[in-house]
């Protein structure tokens, strides 16, 4: 479970995050939230790339940014980017050193993921060549190099075309099947309705509202209740 | 330890595919055939030889540590790709002496190929192995690794460009500040002029420490106690530096 409680994040005097105490275990939780709502502040303060100002997050009981919290994530950023020159298997083979995981029962491990994202005929490709696409895709798969049991994904589908939106997803579910608990960034409604049973609507750093997404719609549409819990708070400023 | 030998293995390959292995191989090749033509031309002459030969590998090196040291830290950061790297059981101390230990294996590589084939010359030009001259080379990467981390260090505050203008800015303050503490004392300025003085020469890096070009190109004696001094001291400031870097890079907000 990813706990969070009474998280601040300040850069200098602006707040990007405020007052945010949230308990997750849905299989699928989504943070909804338009540009700059806090979304990926919140993400990057999860996986230890951000330290928050005051407030705690906890993985399982420790806190999110020990090693033993790191082993058990998965981060996928938004708008992923490389070392241009290393192939797609080199990149997966990187990142998996750094978990302490080789040798050819991990390459085949590694190559079953790129399968999975749908890039192994590229593997030997310089991530040069790479699509946009094609390089969400890898940033997807280099997320689940460490087997991991918590998935953070950034806007994950953002620069893929429908057929490889329809793909992610199915490898997401897939993921949800094994047991893997996944929190998805995005600010399109469609995919938390699609995909999530949670969801925390984040508007200029506050958590709004968390929890079921069908309780949220209460009969109406995603999009409409969330014009309306947005815009009834959209006085508030940080 | 295992995390930082994986970041330094991956810098290095980067790097080597980055063209740096071309520019080495380039001069490397430049390099051989100049140094044969002027052995050829000034056969009497081999002071000169070997002073061209190792100044050629510095002022080549130091432009590959200048290289790296200010842009390959930096566009990791840029570029945003130690999102990859530091949400993975990575600590950002890892990181920094991973990238610096790979930079530095870049240079030891350099100074390598082109010690061969320094040797190589003055071997096939004028018969014999020149120990010296490997030693001012050995020397020479010492000092390289120094001016590298201290890039890194300014990386962590300011932007490549202005990385390039301190780094740059150090190098030469850092090849004549003794002799700018010798000629103040010399003149016999005091007070504040000379604290200040002293002050530069005790923080900024005395890069001429690790110059034994003379003594390799003119035969003579160079006690031991000199180049382990030397070799203590880089040891001393680039760790200094690379704990200031990790410290500042902790605080950084990515």
């Amino acid at each position: 479970m990813v706990v969070y409680s009474s998280v601040r994040k300040a850069y200098k005097k602006r707040v990007a995050v405020t007052d945010f105490s949230l308990s997750v275990s849905a299989p699928i939780f989504g943070f909804l939230g338009a540009n700059g709502a806090g979304k990926t502040t919140i993400m990057k303060m999860t996986v230890g790339l951000l330290a928050p100002t005051s407030g705690t997050i906890m993985i399982d009981g420790q806190p999110s940014s020990a090693p033993v919290s790191k082993n058990k994530i998965g981060f996928m950023p938004e708008t992923p980017y490389f070392y241009e020159t290393f192939t797609g298997m080199e990149f997966m083979k990187f990142c998996g050193e750094l978990y302490g995981r080789r040798g050819s029962a991990f390459n085949s491990f590694a190559g079953g993921l790129l399968k999975k994202v749908g890039i192994y005929g590229a593997r030997d490709y310089q991530i040069r060549t790479y699509s946009k696409g094609m390089r969400q895709r890898l940033g997807f798969a280099q997320a689940l190099v460490n087997d991991p049991e918590y998935l953070f994904l950034d806007e994950p589908l953002d620069g893929l075309d429908p057929v490889g939106r329809r793909e992610m997803k199915d490898v997401m579910r897939d993921l949800r099947r094994d047991g893997k608990k996944i929190f998805l960034n995005t600010h399109i409604l469609y995919d938390v309705e699609e995909m999530c049973e949670e969801l925390g609507v984040l508007h200029r750093g506050r958590l709004l509202y968390a929890g079921s997404v069908k309780e949220f719609c209460a009969g109406k549409s995603l999009e409409e209740r969330f014009v309306e819990v947005v815009g009834a708070s959209g006085s508030q400023e940080l | 330890m295992h995390t930082v030998l994986v970041i330094a293995k991956n810098t290095f390959k980067l790097e080597i595919r980055n063209k740096i292995l071309y520019a080495i191989l380039g001069f490397g090749v430049l390099y051989a055939v100049v140094m044969l033509f002027l052995s050829d031309l000034v056969l009497q002459e081999l002071p000169m030889v070997k002073s061209f030969g190792l100044l050629g590998i510095y002022f080549f090196n130091v432009i590959v540590a200048l290289f790296l040291g200010t842009t390959s830290f930096h566009k990791d950061i840029e570029r945003k790709i130690v999102y990859f790297i530091l949400a993975k059981p990575v600590s950002r101390a890892q990181f920094v002496i991973g990238k610096f230990t790979g930079l530095c294996l870049v240079l030891l590589s350099s100074s390598v190929m082109l010690g061969a084939v320094y040797c190589g010359v003055i071997a096939y030009a004028h018969g014999g192995f020149d120990a010296m001259g490997l030693l001012a080379i050995a020397m020479q990467f010492l000092e390289m690794a120094l001016f590298l981390a201290f890039a890194i260090f300014v990386t962590t505050f300011s932007s490549s460009l202005l990385s390039i203008v301190y780094t740059s800015a150090v190098f030469f303050a850092g090849h004549i500040v003794s002799s700018i503490l010798v000629d103040a004392k010399a003149i016999g300025i005091g007070g504040f002029k000379l604290l200040a003085v002293e002050a530069m020469y005790y923080v900024l890096p005395n890069l001429e420490k690790f110059n034994i070009r003379d003594f390799a190109v003119h035969p003579v004696a160079t006690p031991f106690t000199f180049f382990f001094m030397a070799l203590c001291y880089a040891a001393a400031y680039i760790a200094l530096l690379l704990f200031a870097a990790i410290w500042i890079f902790e605080k950084k907000e990515l």
